[in-house]
């Protein structure tokens, strides 16, 4: 069963009580939230995802709730909560649905140390994985939305799952999370895409969502072989060029962008460095041009 | 040339990989990740090549047969200031 099969109402009433619980790629989530903003958020968002048994095991079991106490009377906010404890500061309610992207990013990145956790987009075609480590405002959700537009397989925009030893990457597919300009220029690339609301004046700027699309969700337990490794950066008006990269800058830049490579110690680099030295490394800057950025990807195919 | 004898300062925690004239290494020891490029990796290596320890003279003909440069008194100090910096990140350490 997927969570488009419950009736609003369902979904509503397991958000408000015993939680919903969902496969989020190799971990399960239970959620618990009376928003109507969480309910309407995983309802477009997370339509294909599998409902998982009311009883069953869950990995992390979160939810976004309103202030309890004196600070109800506080404007309207929302706290995420880990198991049952408020682990950041709450923001305003408008913001509910981006808190618990936020918070399941969170989730994974402090717990699921069975993986080597790297910031960065994943998107895969050909059986092969294209790995965009980059840091935040560098471009790398709107170039994972632009290829997934045009039929990359995606695997993550925010979080690299690397199996330590193996070195393939597991997906976890979730909303594509845009932010400010990039909310139009997706939409005006991709005019199939389903994005959600628009929540102005959060931390990051104005956020939306991106509902992944069905395969990508129905096929979130088929791992891929990293292939490429390609640092992106966005520089407003600069021309588009895709250039190699030494693969020991590449590797550097991963071991920056790895939340838990302290935690694996030496099986984190074992594991990036067979990883890098099996990837084409590159460098990739880009001025706006979604479609001159695709087809340099695309060009990667034939590598 | 000083008579000073080099060696990794524990070869058992050190974990390398090269790619082409890169060098990337993991110290086990102190948990950091280190990147070197041609100069660093060359001496690096000699270094760990030889685990009793190695003599700053053999290293610099070492380093200039692994490169094509010059055997002089400027690459010997060139890897003179290599070594104290591998030194200053706990990799090598020396005895006179």
């Amino acid at each position: 069963m997927i969570v488009a099969e419950l009736a609003p109402g369902e979904l509503r009433r397991r958000l408000s009580g015993p939680g919903l619980r969902v496969r989020l790629g190799p971990v399960a989530a239970q959620i618990r939230s009376p928003f109507a903003a969480v309910a309407s958020g995983l309802a477009l968002h997370y339509a294909e995802h599998a409902l998982l048994d009311p009883a069953g095991f869950a990995d992390f079991s979160v939810s976004v709730d309103p202030p309890f106490g004196v600070r109800r009377f506080v404007g309207r906010q929302a706290f995420f909560k880990f198991d049952g404890m408020a682990r950041f500061r709450p923001l305003p309610a408008t913001q509910a649905f981006p808190l618990l992207e936020w918070g399941l990013n969170w989730c994974v990145t402090s717990h699921s140390h069975q993986y080597l956790i790297v910031h960065a987009a994943v998107v895969e075609r050909g059986g092969r994985a294209l790995l965009l480590p980059a840091p935040p405002a560098s471009g790398k959700s709107t170039l994972c939305a632009a290829l997934v537009a045009r039929g990359w397989r995606l695997l993550s925009d925010e979080l690299a799952l690397i199996e330590i030893g193996r070195g393939s990457v597991v997906p976890m597919p979730r909303p594509i999370s845009l932010k400010n300009r990039s909310i139009d220029a997706i939409a005006k690339f991709w005019p199939d895409a389903t994005i959600g609301d628009v929540v102005p004046d959060t931390l990051k700027g104005s956020v939306a969502h991106v509902r992944p699309p069905v395969d990508s969700v129905r096929r979130g337990g088929e791992t891929a072989v990293p292939g490429w490794i390609v640092l992106p950066r966005y520089a407003q008006g600069e021309a588009t060029e895709l250039v190699a990269m030494s693969k020991g800058e590449a590797f550097m830049r991963l071991v920056d962008s790895a939340f838990n490579y302290s935690v694996h110690g030496r099986a984190a680099f074992d594991t990036l460095a067979d990883l890098v030295a099996a990837c084409e490394c590159c460098a990739f800057t880009y001025g706006g041009d979604l479609d001159e950025a695709v087809a340099a990807f695309d060009d990667l195919l034939d590598t | 040339m000083e008579n000073r004898t080099w060696r990794a300062l524990a070869p058992e925690a050190i974990a390398s990989r090269s790619f082409d004239d890169e060098l990337v290494l993991y110290n086990e020891a102190t948990g950091s990740t280190h990147y070197l490029s041609v100069l660093g990796r060359s001496v690096m290596l000699a270094v760990l090549a030889h685990p009793s320890g190695v003599a700053l003279e053999t290293l610099v003909r070492r380093v200039a047969d692994d490169s094509g440069v010059s055997l002089d008194d400027a690459l010997a100090q060139t890897v003179e200031r290599t070594l104290a910096e591998l030194s200053e990140l706990r990799l090598v350490t020396s005895t006179t």
